[in-house]
This record gives C-alpha cells, sequence and structure tokens, in this order.
C-alpha cells in the first residue's frame, strides 16, 4: 500500500524509476512485501542512500558478506548481484542487473520456487556478467594509467555501443565492440590494422584507377606498378634530356625563359616567385620579349656556383 | 597501445620548387668541364638521373622525410661525402623493427615495396605506406617539371 507510495516517492533517477514500475507490476503479495520491507532501523539508512529499499537492502547484505547473498535471494526473491571486483558500485548499473533479476522472477512468483529461480537468474546474469567484466578489466589493464572508477562503470554498461573515442592523447581509448576479443594483443593488432587501411585509402586515391579494385593485394599490386612507371618516366624523361642538353650551353636564357613559360601555362599556382637573373644572362633580353611574363619572377641564384650535394635546402620552402 | 592518429600529413611543395632545384643543379652540370662534351652519354644520363632524384628529395622535404633522408644519403655515398643530418626528436627507424608488425598476408607485396622506395628497408608498414604516399606526389611533380623542360627545349 503504502509501498508502492515509497517507490513512487523515491524515483531519483532512470533506475530507480525503472524498478519502482518494475516492482509494481509484479503484484506482489503482502508476505512478499513483508520480506522485501527491511527493518525499521534501516529506514533511515535507505533515506539517506535515496535508494528503493530493496536496492539498498541488496547493497547492505552484499557489502556484509558475500556468501550470504545466496540467502539473500532466498529471502527477498531478486537474486543479488554477483561479487564484482570493484570495490564502488554505481547505483544505476545496479537496476540494470534488478531489471533482470526481477523479469526472471516474474515468471515464478512463488516462494517455493524462489529459491530455484533465485539460481537461475543469477547463474545467467553471473555468466553474462564475467564476460562484461573481463571486457572492461582488459580495457581497464589496457589503459589503466588513465581510467579511473566513472570510466569503469561507464565501459561496462556501454558494452553494447560500439564507439572508439580519439581523444588528444597519446593513448587512445577503444571501446570492445560486440563479438570482438578483447584482449589487448588483438586490440592493439586491430587499431595497427586500422591505421594501415586508412593509409591504404589514401594511397588509393593518389593512384588513378585503384578505388574500383577491392582486396588489399591488387590495390598494393597497382602501387608498387604506379611507383616503377613514374620511376621508369624519369629515366626516359632524364635520358631525353641528356641528348638535348648540349644545347643548353649557350642558351640558358631561353630554357629559363620557356621553363617559365611552360610552367605559368600549365596548372601552376600563380604564386609570385620573384627571379633574379644572372647578370650574364639579362644582356640577352630578346628571350624575355619572346614571351608574356605576366609576372617578373626571381630566383634566388646568387648562391648557385656554391652549392653543395650535401647542404640541406630548407630556405625554399618557405617561399 | 595504440597512437593517436594525427591526419597524415602528405603535402608537397608547388611545382616551381622543383623545378626551381632541378634547374640549379642542371646548370651546376653544366659548369662542369667534363660535362658537355663526353664521348658516352651513359654517363650523362646517369648523372642527370642522379641530380634529378638528388633534387626532388631536397625540394620535397629535405630531411623532414624518411624516404629523401635515405636518397641523399645514397647519394652523398657514392659521392664519397659525409652527410650529417641533425638529430631528430624520436629515432624510430631502429626502434621499430619488431617482428609482430609483419604479420599480415600483404607482406609481400610490401616487401616490393621496400625495395622500390628509398629508405624502405627501415620502417614498419604504416610508415611504409605514408612515405610511399609522399613518394608518389613529389616523384609526379618531377616527372611534370621534367617534362615541361623536355617540351621547352624541343627543336624549335
Amino acid at each position: 500500500m503504502d509501498l508502492t507510495g515509497e517507490f513512487e516517492a523515491r524515483s531519483y533517477g532512470g533506475g530507480a524509476t525503472r524498478e519502482a514500475t518494475r516492482l509494481e507490476s509484479l503484484h506482489l503479495g503482502d508476505e512478499f512485501r513483508q520480506l522485501a520491507l527491511p527493518p525499521e532501523n534501516a529506514g533511515g539508512f535507505t533515506a539517506l542512500l535515496e535508494l528503493p529499499p530493496t536496492q539498498a537492502v541488496n547493497l547492505l547484505r552484499f557489502t556484509d558478506s558475500p556468501s550470504s547473498s545466496s540467502q539473500a535471494a532466498a529471502v527477498t526473491g531478486i537474486a543479488p548481484p554477483p561479487p564484482h571486483s570493484y570495490g564502488t558500485l554505481t547505483f544505476p548499473s545496479n537496476s540494470v542487473l534488478m531489471d533482470r533479476a526481477a523479469r526472471f522472477s516474474t515468471e515464478h512468483h512463488q516462494n517455493g520456487n524462489v529459491s530455484g529461480t533465485s539460481s537461475v537468474p543469477s547463474n545467467s546474469s553471473v555468466k553474462t556478467e564475467p564476460a562484461e567484466t573481463d571486457s572492461s578489466q582488459a580495457v581497464n589493464n589496457r589503459s589503466g594509467k588513465r581510467k579511473d572508477s566513472d570510466k569503469k562503470a561507464k565501459s561496462w554498461t556501454k558494452k553494447n555501443k560500439s564507439s572508439e573515442e580519439n581523444e588528444n592523447l597519446p593513448y587512445v581509448h577503444v571501446r570492445a565492440r560486440r563479438g570482438q576479443a578483447t584482449d589487448s594483443h588483438s586490440l592493439a593488432e586491430r587499431a595497427r590494422r586500422e591505421k594501415i587501411n586508412a593509409r591504404m585509402k589514401l594511397l588509393q586515391e593518389l593512384v588513378p584507377g585503384c578505388d574500383k579494385i577491392q582486396g588489399t593485394a591488387l590495390v598494393l599490386d597497382e602501387i608498387i606498378n604506379h611507383v616503377q612507371s613514374l620511376q621508369r618516366q624519369v629515366e626516359m624523361l632524364s635520358i631525353r634530356l641528356a641528348s638535348v642538353n648540349p644545347r643548353i650551353d649557350f642558351n640558358l636564357d631561353t630554357i629559363l625563359a620557356s621553363e617559365n613559360g611552360s610552367l605559368m601555362d600549365g596548372s601552376f599556382n600563380g604564386t609570385a616567385m620573384q627571379v633574379v637573373w644572372p647578370h650574364q644572362v639579362t644582356e640577352t633580353e630578346q628571350s624575355y620579349h619572346h614571351r608574356q611574363l605576366q609576372q617578373p619572377q626571381q630566383w634566388p641564384f646568387d648562391g648557385l656556383n656554391q652549392r653543395a650535394w650535401g647542404k640541406e635546402e630548407d630556405q625554399d620552402h618557405g617561399q | 597501445m595504440a597512437s593517436a592518429d594525427k591526419p597524415i600529413n602528405t603535402d608537397v611543395p608547388e611545382k616551381d620548387v622543383f623545378a626551381l632545384h632541378f634547374l640549379q643543379s642542371l646548370s651546376n652540370l653544366r659548369r662542369q668541364n667534363t660535362f658537355n662534351s663526353p664521348e658516352k652519354t651513359n654517363d650523362r644520363v646517369k648523372k642527370i638521373k642522379k641530380a634529378a632524384y638528388v633534387s626532388m628529395a631536397r625540394a620535397a622535404g629535405g630531411t623532414n622525410r624518411l624516404w629523401s633522408r635515405a636518397l641523399l644519403r645514397r647519394a652523398a655515398k657514392e659521392n664519397n661525402k659525409i652527410v650529417r643530418f641533425p638529430r631528430r626528436k624520436k629515432r624510430v627507424t631502429c626502434l621499430r623493427r619488431r617482428s609482430n608488425r609483419r604479420d599480415p598476408v600483404e607482406e609481400e607485396e610490401a616487401e616490393r615495396l621496400r625495395n622500390l622506395v628509398p629508405g624502405g628497408g627501415g620502417m614498419g608498414t604504416s610508415k611504409l605506406m605514408e612515405e610511399t604516399a609522399h613518394y608518389i606526389k613529389c616523384l609526379s611533380m618531377q616527372v611534370k617539371v621534367m617534362q615541361c623542360l623536355v617540351d621547352g627545349l624541343a627543336p624549335k
């Protein structure tokens, strides 16, 4: 009577309301309610905890001694939570278990069957529990340095969601997805595979005609062929340049002018690079007038003669 | 422990940077006395090719890229010049040589890629692919520059 009123009054948060509606739908008999009702002195305690009394009682029983949890199951008809390895239980997580246990106990309502069924839900819940604790433990172990208890609960309740967090930290907290192995080796392996796949996608965009191909081996074949063809092209062009080269002696200016012209005609960005012609080249000015130089260009040819092989060329990148 | 994947940077400079470096190396070559009239063109071809690669490496990344560093080091060794590169923050090329990085099926292809890309021997597979992407971009840029040059020098 007033028990249901108590439940409704104490509906703090989602878990408590769920608990309240669930127990109401059970149509609790009076003797059940008597059993579920804690002793009077615990009333103040539950008020402190701001919980429905059954949950508080279970918490009490559980934290006192795990061995007596089975007795509590027989008495209250609700399976206690199996012993966690965590010290701190957050209440919403507890209510999820309560839901499951309550769902099972609706089927067998009588007291005689209570002890039988209480073992069943506890078994099933125990079975699902180790998987989740293992996963969350594995996740804890993997990134244990940075996790706090907040994340432990979150990882446990979010087991069914698959999300990968990429915080701006050296570590990536990867949530275990459904149906995938969760030990640290496979997690690292999976992260590495995803890195490689991302880079493979990048390469696929770069090499023409690679998006259509499925399968990494063929894509890699294409990439290798592309690199080889580019290197062969460089060789062909250098052969042609070598054959043309004797003409460079007296035509450096035309080369540079033609180079500027072809560069501007092509997909040239048009950033105004300033070219300083070496003073001996500026004598031959007719090469200038043949081309339409939209922008005067200067190239820093000052230190041209003294360039050594091993010198680093970093000042040009700033342009 | 998986590291956070910052966006992979494969920017290459503009075409004019490549052109500048290549033309500088070419005029350097021209100034050498033996260059203008050797009997064999093969030597010239080889020199031009080497000049092309070295200028590309310098234009593209300098020492910021693994492949360009390996290329420059290789070229300098042929010239018997000792090249010294500034020490970078993390010297990972020797540390990352672990066998568990080379498990997957694509390993044979990665081996071939390693032979093609300069400096591929010391990289893990993911780093290798990053370097390959940058290398491909730089190679295509260099090919464009050389093509322009050859077209400009076409018989008039």
